[in-house]
């Protein structure tokens, strides 16, 4: 598995966990406002993405992400500017 | 599947099949220490409805002048972690004021227990000059009087304990005025602030004060994460909200009269450094330099305890009077044996001198906390008496003070002078009875260890060992002879002997070769001229599979019979009727006989014995 892919499928498993919805679902509407993304749900998940993957992520970026590939796109900029 | 995950599983079967999760799980629980990780849990238990439940309920209200954050599931997750059910409710946001002045908590009734979460800019003014540090303290002044007042309109007016914390001093506030002596100044105005609200528990009787900046320094975790203060108006991280429900955990504990009020503690490499059949009175590790200095803080420590009420219970596997000796005559022992309300000092298994404790005092066993270095007793205790709160001693002993004081078994919300007597009461009660010296632990425990001996005749890699095991071991030491380096490594090597050594592995890892055994090998006959086991395997039946083991060897070898003999030596009366229990017959001369031919075999059903390269099955 790709580094791109390993950090996709743990996104999809946190944002799972703290949507309370199915990966599956998630991968048919990748669009964060196509679910309960409110600024809770988005701060729960800044958190558990940056205690599980060990980045800290751009809070400006990480509001701004649109779709659930626009935060992995981020964790791997973070995680490669920490190298 | 990793623990993280067997944990959350675990929570979710609950929370679905609408039961509390079982003490293990529970424990688990308690034991996370990883913000993310609890407030995950706490999420899952938002949902816990048991049908029936043997814990506690506990209603929380939790009010704050900030964003709360994730502190409701973290708080969740350190009740349920601590046996309590509770229930939270979080006040409205911007309403902190209000609902502490009407004590208007919740529609339904009183809650237990209130949680003030405070921070800075409640007590700052919005803008401030930093040339005028007098007029901050000023401010800072009317603000701690405002809310010291808005506390004792509520505690008139509501039954619940009122939980409020000392506030960190924010660096963007010191580092902001470059005068260090205006900066000192600052300092002051703000430990005044903190000392007036430590101040409302002597005040009040239904508030307590949490000193979280005190808290905060022993964390790993930042008071704040500057993005979420400024995104969300959150003002702390997670590991500094999981510091506080910690803290507010305890108060729900002592509030309900879950504390601990018994302290049963291990003797060897728990109150002192060594085993003391091994080395005596004099040797044990105890005051001087490290690590005797951390055995004599920790009895230092216990002995506060005492002070303080908390009944001492000692469970040590050893010869009572050797015990007694060292407690006695040991010039640096601080835990004298009147320090104890009931002494267990035996081979009996620690389970059944806990329950034997508890019975004594009078105390049931949910009172009890147990610590001892030994995984092996940890887990025995853990697995028969889940109700208990097990202490690990093991690791580095400067850890000892920190890991017995830190989880806040103990506490109370008030002393009182009975809680001070308590100890001598118990004692006068219980009269420090001995118990049975029975020799075995309880088989249900022992077949889930997986217990595995491994036999193997003497490798120059444990002629060492074997040697220090002569030297050392007094308790399981059958003849006393001791035979040295030299003569074991050449006995090794000499046909008409056999040395053999002994390791012993369970599910908690190996203990490494703790035993060893010489053998003649008579041309009829052998004769075992020593046999010795560390003291850390007793009682699991590892000294019938050892026999077992030179039983079969000796079968091999064509001779008739197996013999051996029991030297006492003051010291080694735990194995005095060690040859008959193996069904060896006592002749005249003192010699145990055993005949080989059709002799049953003897280890435990509980201990798989092996020899060195043989394939596991």
């Amino acid at each position: 598995m790709s580094d791109r892919a390993w950090v996709g499928a743990t996104v999809l498993d946190i944002l799972s966990e703290v949507l309370n919805e199915p990966v599956g679902d998630l991968r048919a509407q990748p669009i964060l406002a196509g679910h309960d993304w409110d600024s809770l749900a988005s701060l729960e998940a800044l958190a558990q993405l940056e205690s599980q993957l060990g980045v800290t992520l751009d809070l400006r970026s990480f509001h701004a992400a649109r779709e659930i590939d626009d935060i992995v796109g981020l964790v791997m900029n973070a995680a490669a500017s920490s190298r | 599947m990793n623990e993280t995950t067997l944990l959350l599983d675990a929570l979710r079967a609950s929370v679905s099949e609408h039961r509390t999760p079982d003490p293990g799980v529970r424990r688990a629980l308690a034991e996370v220490t990883d913000p993310a990780l609890v407030r995950k849990a706490g999420r899952i238990l938002a949902g816990l409805r048991p049908d029936g439940t043997d814990l506690r309920s506990v209603r929380v209200a939790v009010l704050a002048t900030c964003t709360v954050g994730s502190f409701v599931p973290l708080l969740r997750a350190c009740l349920v972690g601590a046996g309590v059910l509770p229930t939270i409710d979080a006040g409205d946001y911007g309403a902190f004021d209000l609902t502490l002045a009407s004590a208007g908590f919740a529609s339904d009734g009183d809650p237990d227990v209130v949680c003030c979460l405070l921070e800075e800019s409640y007590f700052l003014p919005k803008d401030w000059s930093a040339v005028d540090i007098d007029g901050i303290g000023r401010h800072v002044e009317t603000r701690l009087a405002d809310l010291c007042g808005l506390v004792a309109a509520s505690v008139g007016r509501t039954s619940a304990t009122l939980v409020v914390h000392t506030v960190p001093f924010p660096a963007e506030l010191r580092d902001a005025v470059i005068g260090w002596r205006d900066r000192a100044t600052l300092a002051q105005i703000w430990h005044r602030l903190n000392a007036g609200l430590l101040g409302l528990a002597a005040e009040h009787a239904q508030v307590v004060v949490v000193d979280l900046v005190g808290v905060l320094t022993d964390s790993p975790y930042p008071a704040r994460d500057d993005r979420l203060h400024r995104y969300a108006d959150m003002p702390y991280t997670d590991g500094a909200l999981l510091a506080l429900a910690d803290q507010i955990r305890r108060v729900v504990q002592a509030r309900m009269g879950l504390s601990r009020k018994v302290l049963a503690l291990d003797l060897d490499n728990t109150l002192w450094g060594g085993v003391l059949g091994d080395v005596g009175p004099h040797g044990v590790q105890l005051g001087g330099l490290y690590p005797g200095n951390c055995y004599l803080y920790l009895q230092r420590t216990v002995r506060r305890l005492r002070q303080q009420g908390v009944i001492l219970v000692l469970a040590s596997k050893n010869d009572a009077a050797l015990v007694e000796q060292a407690l006695t005559d040991h010039p640096d022992v601080l835990l004298r044996p009147d320090s104890f309300s009931v002494s267990a000092v035996n081979w009996s298994p620690k389970v059944e001198n806990l329950r034997h404790a508890a019975g004594s005092l009078n105390l049931s066993i949910q009172s009890f906390a147990f610590m001892d270095d030994s995984a092996f007793e940890r887990g025995h205790v853990l697995s028969e008496l889940p109700e208990v709160a097990v202490v690990a001693a093991d690791g580095d002993p400067a850890n000892l003070v920190r890991t017995l004081l830190s989880p806040g078994l103990f506490d109370v919300m008030e002393l009182t002078d009975t809680d001070r007597q308590r100890p001598e009461l118990y004692r006068s009660r219980a009269m420090r009875s001995d118990f049975s010296t029975g020799f075995s632990s309880s088989e249900g425990y022992l077949h889930g260890l997986g217990t595995e001996v491994v036999a193997e005749p003497l490798t120059s890699f444990a002629v060492v060992r074997v040697a220090q095991l002569a030297a050392r071991t007094n308790q399981f030491n059958l003849t006393g002879v001791r035979f040295d380096e030299s003569t074991t490594a050449t006995m090794g090597a000499d046909p008409e002997y056999l040395v053999a050594s002994f390791t012993v592995s369970d599910r908690f890892g190996s203990e490494g070769i703790v035993g060893a055994a010489w053998v003649h090998r008579g041309p009829l006959a052998w004769r075992v001229l020593n046999l010795v086991l560390s003291c850390r395997v007793l009682g699991r039946g590892i000294e019938l599979a050892i026999v077992e083991w030179l039983t079969r060897e000796s079968r091999r070898a064509g001779v008739d019979a197996l013999q051996g003999t029991f030297v006492p030596s003051g010291k080694n009366g735990v194995a005095a009727g060690f040859w008959n229990t193996a069904g060896f017959v006592d002749g005249s001369d003192g010699v145990f006989t055993l005949a080989v031919d059709g002799a049953p075999d003897l280890a435990p059903a509980w201990v798989t014995l092996r020899e060195r390269n043989e394939v596991r099955q």
